[in-house]
Protein backbone atom coordinates (compact mmCIF):
# COMPACT_ATOMS: atom_id res chain seq x y z
CA UNK A 1 0.00 0.00 0.00
CA UNK A 2 1.42 3.08 -1.36
CA UNK A 3 0.69 6.88 -0.12
CA UNK A 4 0.35 9.21 -2.64
CA UNK A 5 -0.60 12.58 -0.60
CA UNK A 6 -1.20 13.41 2.44
CA UNK A 7 -3.47 16.51 4.55
CA UNK A 8 -3.88 17.88 7.72
CA UNK A 9 -5.39 20.72 8.56
CA UNK A 10 -5.17 22.48 12.24
CA UNK A 11 -7.33 24.63 14.15
CA UNK A 12 -8.41 26.06 17.65
CA UNK A 13 -11.80 26.36 19.14
CA UNK A 14 -11.97 29.97 17.97
CA UNK A 15 -12.04 29.13 14.07
CA UNK A 16 -15.79 29.92 12.88
CA UNK A 17 -17.60 28.04 10.39
CA UNK A 18 -17.00 31.21 8.34
CA UNK A 19 -12.93 30.53 8.66
CA UNK A 20 -14.07 26.81 7.69
CA UNK A 21 -15.99 28.15 4.57
CA UNK A 22 -12.89 30.36 3.73
CA UNK A 23 -10.50 28.38 3.79
CA UNK A 24 -12.31 25.77 2.15
CA UNK A 25 -12.35 28.26 -0.58
CA UNK A 26 -9.11 28.12 -2.11
CA UNK A 27 -9.86 24.88 -3.49
CA UNK A 28 -13.23 24.53 -3.78
CA UNK A 29 -14.97 27.06 -6.04
CA UNK A 30 -18.93 26.43 -4.94
CA UNK A 31 -18.63 24.64 -1.92
CA UNK A 32 -22.15 22.84 -0.51
CA UNK A 33 -24.78 24.80 1.43
CA UNK A 34 -26.21 24.71 4.63
CA UNK A 35 -22.83 22.19 5.81
CA UNK A 36 -21.93 21.62 9.49
CA UNK A 37 -18.56 21.57 10.90
CA UNK A 38 -17.86 18.24 10.91
CA UNK A 39 -18.67 18.37 7.08
CA UNK A 40 -16.43 21.68 6.08
CA UNK A 41 -14.09 20.26 8.13
CA UNK A 42 -14.17 16.77 6.29
CA UNK A 43 -14.24 18.78 3.27
CA UNK A 44 -11.21 20.41 3.51
CA UNK A 45 -8.73 17.41 4.23
CA UNK A 46 -10.25 16.08 1.29
CA UNK A 47 -9.75 18.93 -1.22
CA UNK A 48 -6.14 19.88 -0.15
CA UNK A 49 -5.46 16.58 -2.26
CA UNK A 50 -8.08 16.26 -4.30
CA UNK A 51 -5.90 16.90 -7.39
CA UNK A 52 -4.40 13.53 -6.31
CA UNK A 53 -7.84 11.68 -6.12
CA UNK A 54 -8.94 9.68 -9.23
CA UNK A 55 -13.46 8.73 -9.32
CA UNK A 56 -12.69 5.27 -8.42
CA UNK A 57 -11.58 5.81 -5.00
CA UNK A 58 -13.30 4.55 -2.28
CA UNK A 59 -13.70 6.92 1.27
CA UNK A 60 -13.24 5.76 4.68
CA UNK A 61 -13.76 8.47 6.94
CA UNK A 62 -13.74 8.70 10.87
CA UNK A 63 -14.85 11.02 13.39
CA UNK A 64 -14.29 10.69 17.68
CA UNK A 65 -17.26 13.01 17.64
CA UNK A 66 -21.12 14.00 15.41
CA UNK A 67 -20.73 17.60 14.82
CA UNK A 68 -21.54 19.07 18.14
CA UNK A 69 -22.83 22.32 17.28
CA UNK A 70 -25.66 20.67 15.07
CA UNK A 71 -26.26 18.20 18.15
CA UNK A 72 -26.56 20.59 20.60
CA UNK A 73 -29.06 22.43 18.02
CA UNK A 74 -31.39 19.28 17.71
CA UNK A 75 -30.65 18.04 21.54
CA UNK A 76 -31.77 21.39 22.70
CA UNK A 77 -34.66 22.01 20.29
CA UNK A 78 -36.46 18.66 20.55
CA UNK A 79 -35.93 18.04 24.01
CA UNK A 80 -35.42 20.76 25.88
CA UNK A 81 -37.59 23.19 24.07
CA UNK A 82 -40.13 20.57 22.62
CA UNK A 83 -39.65 22.15 18.99
CA UNK A 84 -39.41 20.24 15.51
CA UNK A 85 -35.97 20.13 14.88
CA UNK A 86 -34.91 21.92 11.28
CA UNK A 87 -34.79 19.58 8.65
CA UNK A 88 -31.11 20.09 7.04
CA UNK A 89 -30.18 20.04 11.01
CA UNK A 90 -31.85 16.46 11.21
CA UNK A 91 -29.93 15.84 7.62
CA UNK A 92 -26.68 17.19 8.33
CA UNK A 93 -26.48 14.75 11.79
CA UNK A 94 -26.69 11.60 9.69
CA UNK A 95 -22.96 10.70 10.63
CA UNK A 96 -22.18 9.75 6.75
CA UNK A 97 -23.51 13.17 6.05
CA UNK A 98 -19.96 14.48 5.68
CA UNK A 99 -19.07 11.73 3.19
CA UNK A 100 -21.75 12.31 1.16
CA UNK A 101 -20.49 15.45 0.82
CA UNK A 102 -16.83 14.75 0.33
CA UNK A 103 -17.74 12.10 -2.44
CA UNK A 104 -20.26 14.93 -4.10
CA UNK A 105 -17.77 17.25 -4.33
CA UNK A 106 -14.56 14.66 -5.46
CA UNK A 107 -16.89 13.02 -7.84
CA UNK A 108 -16.46 9.71 -6.02
CA UNK A 109 -19.03 7.24 -6.83
CA UNK A 110 -17.59 4.42 -5.04
CA UNK A 111 -17.83 2.96 -1.07
CA UNK A 112 -17.91 5.06 1.55
CA UNK A 113 -17.92 4.17 5.02
CA UNK A 114 -17.91 6.13 8.44
CA UNK A 115 -16.86 4.94 11.59
CA UNK A 116 -16.67 6.60 14.93
CA UNK A 117 -12.81 7.17 15.72
CA UNK A 118 -11.06 5.53 18.45
CA UNK A 119 -7.75 4.08 19.92
CA UNK A 120 -7.03 2.80 16.75
CA UNK A 121 -8.89 4.53 14.16
CA UNK A 122 -6.06 4.16 11.31
CA UNK A 123 -5.65 0.69 11.71
CA UNK A 124 -9.09 0.41 10.96
CA UNK A 125 -9.56 2.53 8.39
CA UNK A 126 -7.22 0.80 6.82
CA UNK A 127 -8.59 -2.89 7.29
CA UNK A 128 -11.64 -1.52 5.18
CA UNK A 129 -9.60 0.38 3.00
CA UNK A 130 -7.61 -2.56 2.55
CA UNK A 131 -10.74 -5.26 2.11
CA UNK A 132 -11.77 -2.88 -1.14
CA UNK A 133 -8.41 -2.39 -2.76
CA UNK A 134 -7.20 -6.13 -2.36
CA UNK A 135 -10.48 -7.15 -4.23
CA UNK A 136 -10.04 -4.49 -6.53
CA UNK A 137 -13.51 -2.75 -5.88
CA UNK A 138 -11.22 0.72 -5.84
CA UNK A 139 -7.83 1.70 -6.97
CA UNK A 140 -7.45 4.42 -4.46
CA UNK A 141 -8.50 5.08 -0.59
CA UNK A 142 -9.09 8.34 0.73
CA UNK A 143 -8.73 7.66 4.48
CA UNK A 144 -9.77 11.22 6.90
CA UNK A 145 -9.94 10.83 10.85
CA UNK A 146 -11.37 14.03 12.10
CA UNK A 147 -10.93 14.63 15.93
CA UNK A 148 -11.79 17.71 17.42
CA UNK A 149 -11.47 18.58 21.24
CA UNK A 150 -9.75 21.77 22.74
CA UNK A 151 -9.18 23.01 19.17
CA UNK A 152 -9.34 20.20 15.89
CA UNK A 153 -7.24 18.12 13.62
CA UNK A 154 -8.39 16.40 10.56
CA UNK A 155 -5.79 14.62 8.42
CA UNK A 156 -6.20 12.83 5.25
CA UNK A 157 -4.67 10.21 3.45
CA UNK A 158 -4.96 8.78 0.36
CA UNK A 159 -3.57 5.32 -0.60
CA UNK A 160 -3.14 2.72 -3.71
CA UNK A 161 -1.74 -0.77 -3.79
CA UNK A 162 -3.18 -3.37 -1.94
CA UNK A 163 -0.04 -4.46 0.60
CA UNK A 164 -0.06 -3.98 3.80
CA UNK A 165 0.76 -0.26 5.85
CA UNK A 166 0.21 -0.01 9.45
CA UNK A 167 0.88 3.17 11.84
CA UNK A 168 -0.77 5.95 12.66
CA UNK A 169 -0.96 9.41 10.66
CA UNK A 170 2.22 9.74 11.43
CA UNK A 171 4.06 6.70 10.35
CA UNK A 172 2.02 6.68 7.16
CA UNK A 173 2.98 9.96 5.56
CA UNK A 174 6.62 9.50 6.78
CA UNK A 175 8.77 10.65 3.56
CA UNK A 176 5.71 11.75 1.95
CA UNK A 177 5.05 16.08 1.29
CA UNK A 178 1.94 16.21 3.31
CA UNK A 179 -0.34 19.77 2.59
CA UNK A 180 -0.44 21.29 5.31
CA UNK A 181 -2.92 24.44 7.03
CA UNK A 182 -2.78 25.72 10.45
CA UNK A 183 -6.04 27.87 11.17
CA UNK A 184 -5.27 28.39 14.73
CA UNK A 185 -6.84 32.21 15.74
CA UNK A 186 -5.01 33.99 18.71
CA UNK A 187 -7.64 35.42 20.72
CA UNK B 1 -15.89 -12.43 -2.07
CA UNK B 2 -15.09 -15.63 0.17
CA UNK B 3 -18.44 -16.99 1.33
CA UNK B 4 -19.14 -16.26 5.17
CA UNK B 5 -21.62 -18.20 7.46
CA UNK B 6 -24.28 -16.54 9.55
CA UNK B 7 -23.37 -19.15 12.08
CA UNK B 8 -25.82 -17.83 14.88
CA UNK B 9 -28.13 -14.43 15.62
CA UNK B 10 -29.96 -12.69 18.14
CA UNK B 11 -33.04 -10.20 17.84
CA UNK B 12 -35.08 -8.37 19.35
CA UNK B 13 -37.65 -6.59 17.68
CA UNK B 14 -41.78 -5.27 17.24
CA UNK B 15 -42.82 -8.79 16.50
CA UNK B 16 -41.00 -10.69 19.18
CA UNK B 17 -37.91 -10.34 21.63
CA UNK B 18 -36.56 -13.55 20.31
CA UNK B 19 -35.24 -14.45 16.78
CA UNK B 20 -37.67 -17.29 17.03
CA UNK B 21 -40.76 -15.67 18.42
CA UNK B 22 -40.16 -13.02 16.04
CA UNK B 23 -39.87 -15.38 13.16
CA UNK B 24 -42.99 -16.99 14.53
CA UNK B 25 -45.27 -14.28 14.22
CA UNK B 26 -43.88 -13.22 10.83
CA UNK B 27 -44.96 -16.20 9.31
CA UNK B 28 -48.21 -16.39 10.89
CA UNK B 29 -48.87 -13.53 9.25
CA UNK B 30 -49.11 -11.25 12.37
CA UNK B 31 -48.92 -7.53 12.73
CA UNK B 32 -47.21 -5.24 15.59
CA UNK B 33 -49.15 -2.95 17.56
CA UNK B 34 -47.79 0.18 16.69
CA UNK B 35 -47.91 3.38 19.96
CA UNK B 36 -49.38 6.92 19.48
CA UNK B 37 -46.48 9.55 19.96
CA UNK B 38 -47.29 13.44 19.08
CA UNK B 39 -44.78 15.72 16.74
CA UNK B 40 -44.06 18.32 18.43
CA UNK B 41 -45.54 21.94 17.50
CA UNK B 42 -47.71 20.37 15.40
CA UNK B 43 -48.94 18.27 17.89
CA UNK B 44 -50.38 15.39 14.87
CA UNK B 45 -50.11 11.76 16.27
CA UNK B 46 -47.54 9.18 14.03
CA UNK B 47 -46.91 5.37 14.94
CA UNK B 48 -43.81 3.84 16.21
CA UNK B 49 -43.32 0.11 16.54
CA UNK B 50 -41.48 -0.49 19.67
CA UNK B 51 -40.18 -3.83 21.30
CA UNK B 52 -42.28 -6.85 22.29
CA UNK B 53 -41.84 -7.88 25.77
CA UNK B 54 -40.10 -6.03 28.97
CA UNK B 55 -38.54 -2.91 29.14
CA UNK B 56 -34.43 -3.46 30.15
CA UNK B 57 -31.50 -1.79 30.58
CA UNK B 58 -29.35 -0.93 27.52
CA UNK B 59 -26.38 -2.61 28.88
CA UNK B 60 -28.44 -5.74 30.18
CA UNK B 61 -29.72 -5.77 26.51
CA UNK B 62 -26.41 -5.58 24.67
CA UNK B 63 -25.03 -8.27 27.20
CA UNK B 64 -28.32 -10.76 26.44
CA UNK B 65 -27.88 -10.14 22.86
CA UNK B 66 -23.97 -11.29 22.56
CA UNK B 67 -25.06 -13.80 25.03
CA UNK B 68 -27.60 -15.01 22.87
CA UNK B 69 -25.44 -14.85 19.43
CA UNK B 70 -22.60 -16.58 21.15
CA UNK B 71 -24.22 -19.12 22.85
CA UNK B 72 -23.83 -20.87 25.97
CA UNK B 73 -19.92 -21.63 26.64
CA UNK B 74 -18.65 -19.64 24.08
CA UNK B 75 -14.60 -19.44 23.64
CA UNK B 76 -12.59 -16.34 24.35
CA UNK B 77 -13.09 -13.29 21.68
CA UNK B 78 -9.64 -12.47 21.24
CA UNK B 79 -10.02 -13.68 17.12
CA UNK B 80 -13.51 -12.00 16.97
CA UNK B 81 -14.38 -8.64 15.50
CA UNK B 82 -17.42 -6.25 16.96
CA UNK B 83 -19.17 -3.93 14.28
CA UNK B 84 -21.36 -1.77 16.23
CA UNK B 85 -23.72 -0.81 13.62
CA UNK B 86 -26.24 2.21 14.95
CA UNK B 87 -27.76 5.57 14.05
CA UNK B 88 -28.98 6.10 17.53
CA UNK B 89 -26.04 4.58 19.52
CA UNK B 90 -26.12 6.37 23.63
CA UNK B 91 -28.61 9.09 21.91
CA UNK B 92 -31.97 7.75 24.33
CA UNK B 93 -29.35 8.68 27.21
CA UNK B 94 -28.17 12.45 25.62
CA UNK B 95 -32.21 13.31 24.99
CA UNK B 96 -33.00 12.20 29.01
CA UNK B 97 -29.77 14.13 29.79
CA UNK B 98 -30.63 17.13 27.41
CA UNK B 99 -34.39 16.92 28.63
CA UNK B 100 -33.44 17.22 32.52
CA UNK B 101 -30.72 19.81 31.96
CA UNK B 102 -33.14 22.20 29.87
CA UNK B 103 -29.95 22.43 27.55
CA UNK B 104 -26.88 20.51 26.59
CA UNK B 105 -23.04 21.68 26.66
CA UNK B 106 -20.46 20.37 24.43
CA UNK B 107 -18.74 18.43 26.95
CA UNK B 108 -21.94 16.21 27.66
CA UNK B 109 -21.29 14.88 24.02
CA UNK B 110 -19.87 11.56 23.83
CA UNK B 111 -17.66 9.89 21.52
CA UNK B 112 -19.02 7.89 18.54
CA UNK B 113 -17.14 4.95 19.44
CA UNK B 114 -18.29 4.62 22.97
CA UNK B 115 -20.81 1.84 23.16
CA UNK B 116 -18.53 -0.22 20.76
CA UNK B 117 -14.87 0.34 23.52
CA UNK B 118 -17.48 -0.41 26.36
CA UNK B 119 -18.53 -3.60 24.81
CA UNK B 120 -15.24 -4.28 24.04
CA UNK B 121 -13.67 -3.91 27.13
CA UNK B 122 -16.57 -6.07 28.61
CA UNK B 123 -16.59 -8.60 26.42
CA UNK B 124 -12.69 -8.82 25.38
CA UNK B 125 -13.31 -8.62 21.65
CA UNK B 126 -10.01 -8.22 20.03
CA UNK B 127 -11.62 -4.95 17.99
CA UNK B 128 -14.36 -3.07 18.22
CA UNK B 129 -15.27 0.06 16.24
CA UNK B 130 -18.78 2.03 15.55
CA UNK B 131 -19.80 1.49 11.63
CA UNK B 132 -22.56 4.24 10.52
CA UNK B 133 -23.89 4.61 7.09
CA UNK B 134 -27.14 5.90 7.97
CA UNK B 135 -29.48 3.11 6.75
CA UNK B 136 -27.21 0.65 5.39
CA UNK B 137 -24.91 1.10 8.56
CA UNK B 138 -25.83 -2.74 9.37
CA UNK B 139 -25.84 -3.92 5.99
CA UNK B 140 -22.30 -2.70 5.36
CA UNK B 141 -21.53 -4.63 8.92
CA UNK B 142 -22.23 -7.20 7.65
CA UNK B 143 -20.37 -7.01 4.27
CA UNK B 144 -17.50 -5.67 5.77
CA UNK B 145 -17.44 -8.27 8.58
CA UNK B 146 -17.51 -11.07 6.38
CA UNK B 147 -14.50 -9.69 4.23
CA UNK B 148 -12.23 -8.37 7.02
CA UNK B 149 -12.74 -12.12 8.11
CA UNK B 150 -11.52 -13.48 4.61
CA UNK B 151 -8.46 -11.09 5.05
CA UNK B 152 -7.46 -13.37 8.04
CA UNK B 153 -6.99 -10.72 10.65
CA UNK B 154 -9.70 -12.08 12.88
CA UNK B 155 -11.62 -15.51 12.61
CA UNK B 156 -15.04 -14.11 13.85
CA UNK B 157 -16.94 -11.26 13.52
CA UNK B 158 -20.21 -10.37 15.77
CA UNK B 159 -21.90 -7.14 13.85
CA UNK B 160 -24.39 -5.99 16.79
CA UNK B 161 -27.16 -3.42 15.42
CA UNK B 162 -29.49 -1.53 17.27
CA UNK B 163 -32.20 1.45 17.35
CA UNK B 164 -33.49 2.92 20.25
CA UNK B 165 -36.55 5.09 20.53
CA UNK B 166 -35.09 8.09 19.71
CA UNK B 167 -37.18 11.28 20.40
CA UNK B 168 -34.61 13.11 17.75
CA UNK B 169 -35.00 10.35 14.88
CA UNK B 170 -39.06 10.61 15.60
CA UNK B 171 -39.37 14.28 15.47
CA UNK B 172 -36.29 14.29 12.83
CA UNK B 173 -38.04 12.25 10.22
CA UNK B 174 -41.43 13.90 11.42
CA UNK B 175 -40.01 17.15 10.53
CA UNK B 176 -38.74 15.67 6.84
CA UNK B 177 -42.36 14.74 6.30
CA UNK B 178 -41.30 11.28 6.16
CA UNK B 179 -43.60 9.21 8.66
CA UNK B 180 -46.78 7.52 7.84
CA UNK B 181 -49.80 9.69 9.01
CA UNK B 182 -51.88 6.85 8.64
CA UNK B 183 -49.55 4.38 10.24
CA UNK B 184 -50.46 1.70 8.03
CA UNK B 185 -46.82 0.59 6.40
CA UNK B 186 -47.23 -0.32 2.92
CA UNK B 187 -44.29 -0.17 1.04
CA UNK B 188 -44.69 -0.14 -2.81
CA UNK B 189 -48.87 0.94 -2.38
CA UNK B 190 -49.79 3.30 -4.72
CA UNK B 191 -51.07 5.26 -1.41
CA UNK B 192 -48.00 4.89 0.64
CA UNK B 193 -48.15 7.76 2.63
CA UNK B 194 -45.07 7.01 5.04
CA UNK B 195 -42.60 5.21 7.00
CA UNK B 196 -43.25 3.72 10.96
CA UNK B 197 -40.16 3.75 12.45
CA UNK B 198 -39.01 0.38 14.83
CA UNK B 199 -37.20 -0.25 17.73
CA UNK B 200 -34.76 -2.82 17.62
CA UNK B 201 -31.60 -5.03 18.92
CA UNK B 202 -29.83 -7.51 17.11
CA UNK B 203 -26.52 -9.34 16.40
CA UNK B 204 -25.21 -12.17 14.02
CA UNK B 205 -21.90 -14.35 14.51
CA UNK B 206 -20.13 -14.33 10.82
CA UNK B 207 -17.45 -16.82 10.10
CA UNK B 208 -15.54 -18.74 7.55
CA UNK B 209 -17.29 -22.37 9.18
CA UNK B 210 -20.99 -22.91 9.14
CA UNK B 211 -21.30 -24.03 12.90
CA UNK B 212 -23.46 -26.27 13.96
CA UNK B 213 -27.16 -24.37 12.63
CA UNK B 214 -25.85 -21.45 10.07
CA UNK B 215 -28.72 -19.14 8.99
CA UNK B 216 -27.28 -18.25 5.53
CA UNK B 217 -24.16 -17.80 3.61
CA UNK B 218 -23.37 -14.28 2.84
CA UNK B 219 -21.77 -15.04 -0.92
CA UNK B 220 -20.95 -11.18 -1.83
CA UNK B 221 -22.31 -7.92 -1.80
CA UNK B 222 -21.91 -4.29 -3.03
CA UNK B 223 -22.16 -0.85 -1.52
CA UNK B 224 -21.80 2.90 -3.09
CA UNK B 225 -22.66 6.08 -2.56
CA UNK B 226 -25.24 8.01 -5.03
CA UNK B 227 -24.32 11.80 -4.68
CA UNK B 228 -27.38 13.05 -6.56
CA UNK B 229 -28.82 13.98 -3.25
CA UNK B 230 -27.85 13.38 0.40
CA UNK B 231 -31.42 12.11 1.16
CA UNK B 232 -33.05 10.09 -2.19
CA UNK B 233 -31.02 8.35 -4.53
CA UNK B 234 -31.64 8.82 -8.26
CA UNK B 235 -35.26 8.58 -9.35
CA UNK B 236 -34.67 6.44 -12.32
CA UNK B 237 -32.60 3.65 -10.29
CA UNK B 238 -29.83 3.40 -12.52
CA UNK B 239 -27.71 3.51 -9.11
CA UNK B 240 -29.59 0.69 -7.34
CA UNK B 241 -29.39 -1.36 -10.47
CA UNK B 242 -25.59 -1.09 -10.72
CA UNK B 243 -25.03 -1.81 -6.91
CA UNK B 244 -27.42 -5.05 -6.99
CA UNK B 245 -25.25 -5.91 -10.51
CA UNK B 246 -21.51 -5.33 -8.85
CA UNK B 247 -23.25 -7.61 -5.83
CA UNK B 248 -24.08 -10.02 -8.16
CA UNK B 249 -20.90 -9.67 -10.12
CA UNK B 250 -18.80 -10.09 -6.20
CA UNK B 251 -20.71 -13.49 -5.67
CA UNK B 252 -19.90 -14.58 -9.21
CA UNK B 253 -24.05 -15.16 -9.46
CA UNK B 254 -26.29 -13.79 -12.25
CA UNK B 255 -29.56 -11.85 -11.78
CA UNK B 256 -31.61 -15.23 -13.14
CA UNK B 257 -30.33 -17.36 -10.16
CA UNK B 258 -32.09 -15.05 -7.34
CA UNK B 259 -35.19 -16.60 -6.16
CA UNK B 260 -36.36 -13.99 -3.91
CA UNK B 261 -35.19 -9.95 -3.55
CA UNK B 262 -35.75 -8.61 -0.25
CA UNK B 263 -36.87 -4.92 -1.11
CA UNK B 264 -36.04 -2.15 1.00
CA UNK B 265 -39.08 -0.43 0.36
CA UNK B 266 -39.77 2.07 2.89
CA UNK B 267 -42.75 3.35 1.97
CA UNK B 268 -41.86 7.08 0.90
CA UNK B 269 -42.77 8.10 -2.45
CA UNK B 270 -39.48 8.94 -3.90
CA UNK B 271 -37.57 5.78 -2.47
CA UNK B 272 -39.80 2.91 -3.76
CA UNK B 273 -40.18 4.62 -7.09
CA UNK B 274 -36.50 4.50 -7.78
CA UNK B 275 -36.17 0.88 -6.53
CA UNK B 276 -38.90 -0.05 -8.30
CA UNK B 277 -37.64 1.30 -11.50
CA UNK B 278 -33.80 -0.13 -10.31
CA UNK B 279 -35.93 -3.45 -10.24
CA UNK B 280 -37.07 -2.94 -13.59
CA UNK B 281 -33.66 -2.24 -14.85
CA UNK B 282 -32.59 -5.16 -13.68
CA UNK B 283 -35.24 -7.85 -14.15
CA UNK B 284 -37.13 -6.64 -16.54
CA UNK B 285 -40.73 -7.80 -16.51
CA UNK B 286 -39.82 -11.17 -15.10
CA UNK B 287 -39.01 -10.46 -11.77
CA UNK B 288 -38.32 -12.96 -9.32
CA UNK B 289 -40.26 -13.76 -6.21
CA UNK B 290 -40.69 -10.08 -4.11
CA UNK B 291 -40.79 -9.24 -0.38
CA UNK B 292 -40.46 -6.59 1.76
CA UNK B 293 -40.29 -6.12 5.99
CA UNK B 294 -40.85 -3.25 7.19
CA UNK B 295 -44.81 -4.05 7.62
CA UNK B 296 -43.64 -6.36 10.09
CA UNK B 297 -40.35 -4.56 11.79
CA UNK B 298 -41.04 -0.99 11.33
CA UNK B 299 -37.87 1.09 9.85
CA UNK B 300 -35.26 -0.13 12.13
CA UNK B 301 -33.04 2.23 10.07
CA UNK B 302 -29.20 1.30 10.89
CA UNK B 303 -30.13 -2.06 12.49
CA UNK B 304 -32.05 -3.10 9.33
CA UNK B 305 -29.17 -4.60 7.81
CA UNK B 306 -29.03 -7.29 10.71
CA UNK B 307 -32.66 -7.51 11.93
CA UNK B 308 -34.34 -7.55 8.50
CA UNK B 309 -31.92 -10.26 7.23
CA UNK B 310 -32.20 -12.51 10.39
CA UNK B 311 -35.86 -12.21 10.02
CA UNK B 312 -35.73 -12.96 6.71
CA UNK B 313 -33.36 -16.10 6.51
CA UNK B 314 -34.51 -17.47 9.94
CA UNK B 315 -38.38 -17.48 8.49
CA UNK B 316 -37.26 -18.65 5.17
CA UNK B 317 -35.37 -21.43 7.02
CA UNK B 318 -38.21 -22.74 9.05
CA UNK B 319 -41.68 -21.98 7.44
CA UNK B 320 -42.34 -19.50 5.04
CA UNK B 321 -42.67 -15.42 4.31
CA UNK B 322 -46.00 -14.39 4.44
CA UNK B 323 -47.74 -12.69 1.71
CA UNK B 324 -48.52 -9.22 1.37
CA UNK B 325 -52.48 -8.37 1.66
CA UNK B 326 -52.24 -5.72 -0.78
CA UNK B 327 -49.79 -7.54 -3.17
CA UNK B 328 -52.64 -7.37 -6.53
CA UNK B 329 -52.18 -2.94 -5.96
CA UNK B 330 -48.49 -2.46 -5.42
CA UNK B 331 -46.22 -1.38 -7.91
CA UNK B 332 -44.01 -4.39 -8.16
CA UNK B 333 -45.22 -7.94 -8.00
CA UNK B 334 -45.51 -8.43 -4.56
CA UNK B 335 -46.59 -12.16 -3.75
CA UNK B 336 -50.11 -12.21 -2.18
CA UNK B 337 -49.30 -15.75 -1.42
CA UNK B 338 -46.96 -17.34 1.59
CA UNK B 339 -43.35 -17.42 0.40
CA UNK B 340 -41.33 -21.04 0.56
CA UNK B 341 -37.49 -21.26 -1.01
CA UNK B 342 -35.42 -23.81 -2.09
CA UNK B 343 -32.96 -25.35 0.97
CA UNK B 344 -30.18 -23.42 -1.17
CA UNK B 345 -31.84 -20.49 -2.94
CA UNK B 346 -30.45 -17.74 -3.78
CA UNK B 347 -31.51 -14.51 -1.93
CA UNK B 348 -31.11 -10.82 -2.87
CA UNK B 349 -31.48 -8.23 0.00
CA UNK B 350 -31.56 -4.74 -0.64
CA UNK B 351 -30.59 -1.57 2.04
CA UNK B 352 -30.62 2.01 1.05
CA UNK B 353 -29.73 5.16 3.21
CA UNK B 354 -29.26 8.89 3.59
CA UNK B 355 -26.12 9.93 2.65
CA UNK B 356 -26.26 8.96 -0.61
CA UNK B 357 -25.63 5.13 0.71
CA UNK B 358 -26.98 1.59 -1.31
CA UNK B 359 -26.16 -1.47 -0.22
CA UNK B 360 -27.11 -4.73 -1.76
CA UNK B 361 -26.27 -7.80 0.29
CA UNK B 362 -25.86 -11.67 -1.71
CA UNK B 363 -27.39 -14.37 0.40
CA UNK B 364 -28.03 -18.58 0.34
CA UNK B 365 -30.00 -20.18 2.41
CA UNK B 366 -28.91 -23.32 4.16
CA UNK B 367 -31.01 -26.16 5.47
CA UNK B 368 -32.55 -25.88 8.84
CA UNK B 369 -30.20 -27.07 11.86
CA UNK B 370 -30.81 -27.40 15.61
CA UNK B 371 -33.20 -25.20 17.25
CA UNK B 372 -30.83 -22.01 18.11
Amino acid sequence: MNVIAASEIRGSSGVSDKDLKAALSQWLSTPPRRIDRLIFQALLAAAAIKQHVRRDCGLYLASRHPARPTMIALLEAVCAHHKQPKPFEFVNSVSNAAGFHVAQQLGLDGPNLFIGAGPRVWSQLLGLARTDLADGVVSQALLIVVDEQEGFCVQGVLVEGDGVAAGGFDELVSGVAVERLDLNVTL
Amino acid sequence: MTPVYLQRGALQCALGDTLASASLALSQGVHPQGQAFLLHELQQPRTYLHVAGNAEDFDARMDRLLSETLGHGHSALDDCLLIVASTSLDITELEAQASAQGHFLPDNSTSLDRVAEQLRERWGFADAFTLNTACTSAANGLLYGARLLAGGQFSRAVVIAFETPSALAMQGFGALDLLSPSGDYRPFHPQRDGLVLGETYAAALLALQPGDAPLARLLGGFSACDTTSLTTTREDGSHIDWVMQQALRSADRSASEVALVKLHGTATQANDHAEANGMLSLYGENMPALCVLKPWLGHTLGACGVSETLLLMHALQQATLPGLEYATDASLPLSGEPIALAEDALVLANFFGFGGNNATLVMQCCAAGEPQ
